[in-house]
């Protein structure tokens, strides 16, 4: 007994290395990317892993005015903000009613909302982008943003639709025969309590409109216009290989909204994940 | 009396779903649908006038256009190691994390971070760690097989671009696996031990097999993800050297858009591109359902 004891300790240890090893790779990458971002060119040249002589805080100075870092900030919030608010108003009224009512109808139009999960955006992008432009809602941040309500409002129908099963029918029922409007009711009696699904919503679009780039670089060319992502991968395109310096600095500034978000609500994130992913 | 009141629910549901209805239908399936309708056609996306080709161009593009070929073949390879070894790593990672008491919340957080960032902000972090860290790292502390053209030579670019998507991707099915474990009752576990089952036992005949949902989930994912991979090659790679990591979403992207602007053809690719996902998606869930059953 004693020997599977020290046996067992063994294995926690080996576990606990294993683990220290794999955490150490996985932020090896961003390590490497702020040590150097606080470099010269010079010194990332000569001493990679070295710590810098005096950190030049001007790499995000330079950085800061090469992405336009407010602006393109303030385009990304924007486009998300509109994707977002549109994706959970409009798919929480969809979800709810057709998880209400029963029928062949309101089966068939969650059917045809369910049918875009097989459907790659690659597949349409091509005939997506003229229809942007027939529209005129390509080339604004606005026309993006509605962009995105429609590429996301479907999931969200799915999520809502689930969770709207829960909620008991008697609720409704009761207030409808109060003679409440059932707009009104949704506003103010169902729409509260989606809460829950309303968050694990929120987060999946706010992770998937913020870090998205394909979309953005169809649909955006002037630069006034560019989300962090397109202003990042522009001055990649200009400096290339040449100064990693500016680059990475710029690569640091963009990921810091994302990275304080997660570290603030992190617990939300990952549950909000998890649950999109399992009811999904 | 009853025909009104299913008139009247009927105009209620239709008021409820008609903004998300309208949004999805212009953004998402007249999009689909027009992809069908410019696939058979030899439309150049400028020109207002073209003509219908019927099947011409998924003719060309499946005899005769050998980079889109080898782009089918090249994603292929990458789905099969993506599916194995995104999965089996988040496995292995849950299962650890899961045993450990104190430190488990820090590693969550560590191995989950990756996922947060924008593919083409990493890309970009690790196109530094290959082209720059790593031939560093060879020279100054000895670890020669380091030094290698990452991204000049296809077969290392292609464990290049492996090694960027595991280390954005593992974190997400890892948060899936984790969740699966937690649900996994305690007496299964203790009822092992007491039969003197060790670790490997227990993972083996207890873990895995109540598991096995979140696998489907997770096999699901990734199959998915992955035959749409695109960000993580476009910014390490962008296709090259030559045309040898190009996938399949960036060979459609460069014909429509870069290349050739032949937007009928590009949408013969794109129709293509579907079809595969829809019958992988189709076969893996009928393979995986049986399964579940049988266990």
């Amino acid at each position: 007994m004693r020997g599977g004891a020290a046996f067992r300790k063994l294995g926690s240890v080996l576990v606990f290395l294993i683990l220290a090893v794999a955490a150490v790779v996985t932020l090896f990458p961003i390590y490497m990317g702020v040590l150097n971002s606080f470099k010269t060119d010079g010194e990332i040249l000569n001493d990679i892993l070295a710590l810098p002589d005096r950190f030049q805080f001007h790499n995000y100075a330079d950085a800061f005015e090469r992405i336009h870092f407010l602006r393109s900030l303030g385009n990304t919030a924007l486009i998300t903000a509109i994707g977002l608010t549109g994706i959970i108003l409009f798919a929480s009224m969809a979800g709810y009613k057709l998880s209400r009512t029963p029928g062949k109808l309101s089966g068939f139009f969650f059917g045809v909302f369910i049918l875009s999960m097989l459907i790659p955006f690659h597949s349409i992008m091509i005939t997506l982008t003229r229809i942007a432009k027939e529209l005129h809602v390509q080339g604004t941040t606005y026309g993006l943003g509605t962009l995105y309500i429609g590429l996301g409002v479907s999931f969200a129908v799915f999520l809502y639709h689930g969770f709207v099963k829960s909620i008991p029918r008697d609720l409704d029922e009761a207030a409808v025969m109060d003679g409440c409007g059932e707009f009104k009711l949704f506003f103010t009696l169902i729409f509260p309590l989606l809460l829950p699904i309303t968050a694990t919503n929120a987060i999946l679009n706010l992770l998937w409109i913020w870090n998205d780039f394909l979309l953005p670089l169809l649909m955006l060319t002037d630069r006034d216009n560019y989300t962090l992502l397109l202003s990042t991968n522009m001055l990649f395109g200009q400096y290339g290989n040449n100064e990693w310096s500016a680059i990475l600095a710029s690569l640091i500034m963009a990921m810091l909204p994302v990275i304080a978000f997660y570290l603030l609500l992190q617990k939300y994130i990952i549950k909000g994940i998890a649950d999109g992913a399992i009811k999904g | 009396m009853a025909g009104k009141h299913f008139g009247k629910r009927t105009v209620i549901l239709l008021a409820f779903i008609l903004p998300a209805l309208l949004f999805y239908t212009v953004f998402v399936l007249v999009p689909a649908f027009g992809g069908v309708w410019y696939s058979l056609t030899d439309w150049n996306g400028v020109n207002p006038a073209y003509h219908l080709v019927g099947f011409a161009n998924y003719r060309e593009a499946l005899t005769n256009d050998d980079y889109f070929l080898d782009s089918i073949g090249f994603t292929l390879k990458y789905v099969v190691c993506m599916v194995v070894l995104q999965n089996a790593l988040a496995i292995l990672l849950a299962v650890f994390i899961e045993s450990r008491r104190r430190t488990k919340s820090v590693f969550r957080t560590v191995f989950f971070m990756p996922n947060m960032i924008s593919l083409i902000i990493g890309g970009i972090m690790w196109l530094f760690i290959f082209t720059k860290v790593l031939p560093y790292l060879a020279v100054h502390t000895g670890m020669s097989f380091l030094d290698q053209s990452w991204i000049g030579d296809p077969k290392l670019s292609f464990i290049a671009i492996l090694i960027l998507s595991l280390w954005a991707g593992v974190g997400y099915l890892m948060v899936i696996y984790i969740a699966a474990l937690q649900n996994v009752p305690d007496h299964l576990n203790e009822a092992a031990a007491i039969d003197g089952a060790n670790a490997w036992q227990n993972f083996r005949y207890i873990t895995m097999p109540m598991i096995m949902p979140a696998v489907t989930i997770g096999i699901f994912l990734t199959l998915n993800g992955s035959f749409k991979v695109f960000e993580a090659v476009f910014a390490l790679t962008n296709g090259g050297p030559g045309r040898a990591t190009q996938v399949i979403a960036l060979n459609i992207f460069d014909e429509a858009f870069h290349n050739s602007f032949r937007y009928g053809y590009a949408s013969a690719k794109a129709m293509i591109l579907f079809l595969i996902v829809m019958l992988l998606t189709f076969v893996q869930l009928a393979v995986m359902k049986r399964r579940e059953v049988e266990a």
